[in-house]
């Protein structure tokens, strides 16, 4: 289990570097969760992310991009500029490089995981 | 200078914020999710507003998203008549969102009123965008999310015959966005270009050598809008649609959703395809013809309904082939007609669906023959009901009447007086169907039969602002028309 | 024969257009709510493998930097615009499904003839 999720976790960060990104990262570790509560019983997925934390992810992970183009905004880029608006950029190939695609992309993984658990919890609560 | 060069990004930013707040709103602070969406969608109003002025004074406006430019970014751009439509959405929405707060608590469940909001700003915004819009790629994107959350809207009520209409929808949306794409890809494969103007500059080049891509690309765009915009054989998921969806959701999807849709299809005509080629392929006829079609069998079809809500959508798919036989024509007067229909008929058709809202809301009843004397109880209703319907045949002193109008001339400039036929007919047709339950209404000698709830009166100050708006564009409609002629003008 | 060596040639473009005509198909005549999703999906993962084909250059490698070494590169751009489309296409198949799940419960069968039926006696 905390394999799958930390790959998971390292594909969403690498997602500048090499193939994945924040929608395959995010998807692996919300089906990480998932199959926890495929295996197991309903309750111990349940326990493991409850419905108001997924719920709080899954809006603060979509404002999360927004206020990131927003700040480029504020500080007087164009919506969403990268190197325009001061972001942190590193060297090409380094981990913390090319700086609002990562914040981005980690936003999306968060936004990507917890959508897939809470659909799949409504599916299956809903079946009563 | 400042936040105004920002706008065309912050309004759509704003009304997705709003979108994913609120779930969250309405779960820990329900009482404020309501005003801040009112807040949100006035605030992209004003905005609108304000990109109109600056249109105005100083011409274009191109918006580079991350500062990248075209090709390597994409571009929002505002000109007269990208900012005509993002005003008309905004308004006719905003206005909708009033009538829908208090019509919502009866027609849902109630742990469903966060999702709907969120719903209803995810399709306003993706609307705006659709608007704003100067790139193929991102087009689809906001297509498929407006797909998805005018689905979601309808499917929220969640009763048997709005279930099954909304899988319909979808589908048949699926459909047309996968048609669309095809045809992007057919106009990628020979211009390698997403942007509408590059694609302009690159297409003759490209014909040369490559005719049958965009022969292609065009009938699969026709197909594509068609299909979501209720061109004639492709309108059979509208009825289901908007009959038994919630009263709001049918005024804004009847009102607004099909019609950005037309104006996509205007924009891909006359912005992407390069003037000679577009006279060389005849899909102004082709479209003229359907178009055609669909005006008369949306009103035949109008007349032998018996549910109220049933009628009012299949008068939406004739009134809809207005729209398009003005871009079928080809004609500046005749475009300048059919864009005019596009605001009136937002005006008129959402006011008769709140109207008929409130006439569920307040009695239960949607049978038709059971509408008989239903002026007694709820005059200001009916009264709402039946200038709405008097701007649908096109009665003089109603917005109605100007649209026919200029469609009418610009059919008679180019020489084909069939159409005027046609809309002569129309509109005749139009009487036939609305007539007998205004006359009904009013002139009912026996007392209602039903028991009427009263009605509250934050439902019914839309219903008079739509009457007064109503005529307003109709006696004045001279700075709009002139706005429309001088924006159309612009692209010939 | 020219025509016959063409089609030939650019079978990654045939196969695309083929699957097309398949998942449409499928989507507007079969009567199975389950089977029209799928054929959405076919359709769409189509035109993907279209647009992916069309960024194919011949010799290319996959457009990941490689130190020092000048390789060409298979047109990156419409690869990454597919990733947004692929997640477009799950995100209405989910709806889809989960509309599914819901006509299941009212309507008590999957088939689209059936629900017409039961809609036309009400």
């Amino acid at each position: 289990m905390p394999f799958i999720q930390l790959y998971g976790i390292y594909i969403v960060l690498h997602g500048h570097l090499s193939p994945g990104g924040g929608f395959s990262g995010g998807a692996i570790f919300g089906a990480s969760l998932v199959l926890l509560a495929v295996s197991f019983n309903l309750e111990v997925g349940a326990r493991q992310i409850s419905e108001d934390v997924s719920s709080i992810l899954e809006s603060g992970g979509a404002l999360g991009f927004v206020l990131t183009g927003l700040v480029s905004v504020a500080v007087g880029g164009h919506f969403l500029a990268n190197r325009a608006a001061g972001f942190p950029m590193g060297e090409a190939g380094e981990l913390f490089s090319s700086g609002a695609i990562m914040i981005i992309t980690v936003f999306l993984g968060f936004k990507v995981a917890s959508t897939i658990v809470s659909f799949f919890f409504h599916i299956i609560e809903g079946e009563d | 200078m400042g936040l105004e060069q920002h706008f065309p990004a912050l309004i759509i930013a704003i009304l997705f914020s709003i979108a994913f707040l609120s779930p969250i709103l309405y779960r820990w602070a329900r009482k404020a999710s309501a005003p801040a969406l009112l807040v949100s969608l006035s605030l992209a109003l004003v905005m609108a507003i304000s990109l109109l002025i600056q249109v105005h004074q100083g011409g274009e406006i191109y918006y580079h998203m991350g500062g990248w430019e075209p090709p390597y970014g994409v571009e929002f751009k505002v000109d007269y008549f990208r900012a005509y439509m993002l005003l008309v959405v905004l308004a006719v929405s905003l206005w909708i969102m009033v009538y829908a707060l208090k019509d919502l608590q009866h027609e849902l469940k109630i742990g469903m009123l966060g999702w709907y909001y969120s719903l209803y700003a995810l399709l306003v915004g993706s609307m705006a965008g659709i608007a704003m819009t100067n790139d193929l790629f991102n087009l689809f994107v906001l297509m498929e999310i407006c797909a998805i959350s005018a689905c979601a809207i309808i499917s929220i009520k969640e009763d048997r015959a709005c279930l099954e209409a909304s899988f319909k929808y979808l589908i048949l949306s699926a459909m047309g966005t996968g048609c669309f794409l095809l045809g992007v890809a057919m106009l990628y494969m020979v211009t390698g270009q997403f942007n509408y103007d590059l694609v302009n500059q690159a297409l003759p080049v490209a014909v040369e050598q490559y005719p049958n891509n965009m022969f292609a690309a065009s009938a699969l765009f026709i197909v594509a809008f068609g299909t979501k915009a209720a061109l004639f054989p492709l309108h059979v998921w509208l009825p289901d649609a908007h009959a038994s969806a919630p009263s709001p959701s049918s005024a804004m999807l009847s009102g607004i959703v099909i019609k950005i849709y037309a104006f996509a299809l205007f924009i891909m005509f006359y912005q992407l395809f390069p003037r000679p080629l577009l006279d060389s392929i005849p899909l102004n006829e082709i479209v003229l013809w359907l178009a055609t079609a669909g005006i008369m069998f949306g009103s035949i079809f109008a007349m032998v309904q018996v549910d109220i809500k049933k009628m009012l959508a299949y008068s939406s798919i004739g009134q809809i082939g207005y729209v398009f036989l003005g871009i079928g024509l080809d004609d500046t007067i005749a475009l300048t007609g059919g864009f005019y229909h596009l605001l009136v008929h937002a005006l008129m058709k959402s006011m008769l669906f709140m109207a008929a809202g409130v006439i569920i809301y307040s009695t239960g009843v949607r049978q038709i023959k059971q509408l008989a004397g239903v002026g007694q109880v709820l005059p200001v209703t009916m009264i709402a009901f039946t200038i709405g319907a008097a701007s649908m045949i096109g009665i003089p002193g109603t917005g109605g009447l100007i649209s026919k109008w200029y469609l009418a001339l610009g059919a008679l400039e180019i020489g084909r007086p069939f159409f005027v036929v046609i809309i002569l007919a129309s509109s005749l047709l139009n009487a036939v169907y609305y007539m007998p339950i205004v006359v009904n209404a009013f002139m009912y000698q026996e007392k209602f039969e039903h028991v009427a709830k009263p009605v509250p009166r934050q439902m019914l100050i839309p219903l008079l602002f739509g009457v007064a708006a109503i005529i307003f564009f109709g006696v004045v409609p001279g700075p709009t028309l002139d706005l429309l002629e001088y924006a159309i003008g612009l692209l010939f | 024969m020219e025509m016959l060596i063409k089609v030939l040639h650019n079978y990654y473009y045939m196969a695309a257009i083929l699957l097309f005509i398949i998942g449409m198909h499928t989507m507007l005549t079969h009567s199975n709510l389950i089977k029209k999703v799928i054929a959405m999906n076919i359709m769409d993962t189509s035109v993907f493998l279209l647009f992916v084909a069309v960024g194919y250059t011949y010799g290319g490698q996959a457009p990941i930097v490689q130190e020092g070494k000048e390789v060409l590169y298979i047109n990156p751009l419409p690869s990454s615009l597919m990733l947004t489309g692929i997640v477009v296409a799950i995100s209405i198949t989910a709806y889809a499904l989960s509309l599914i799940v819901k006509i299941y419960r009212y309507y008590g069968t999957v088939d689209y003839d059936e629900i017409c039926l039961i809609r036309s006696q009400e």
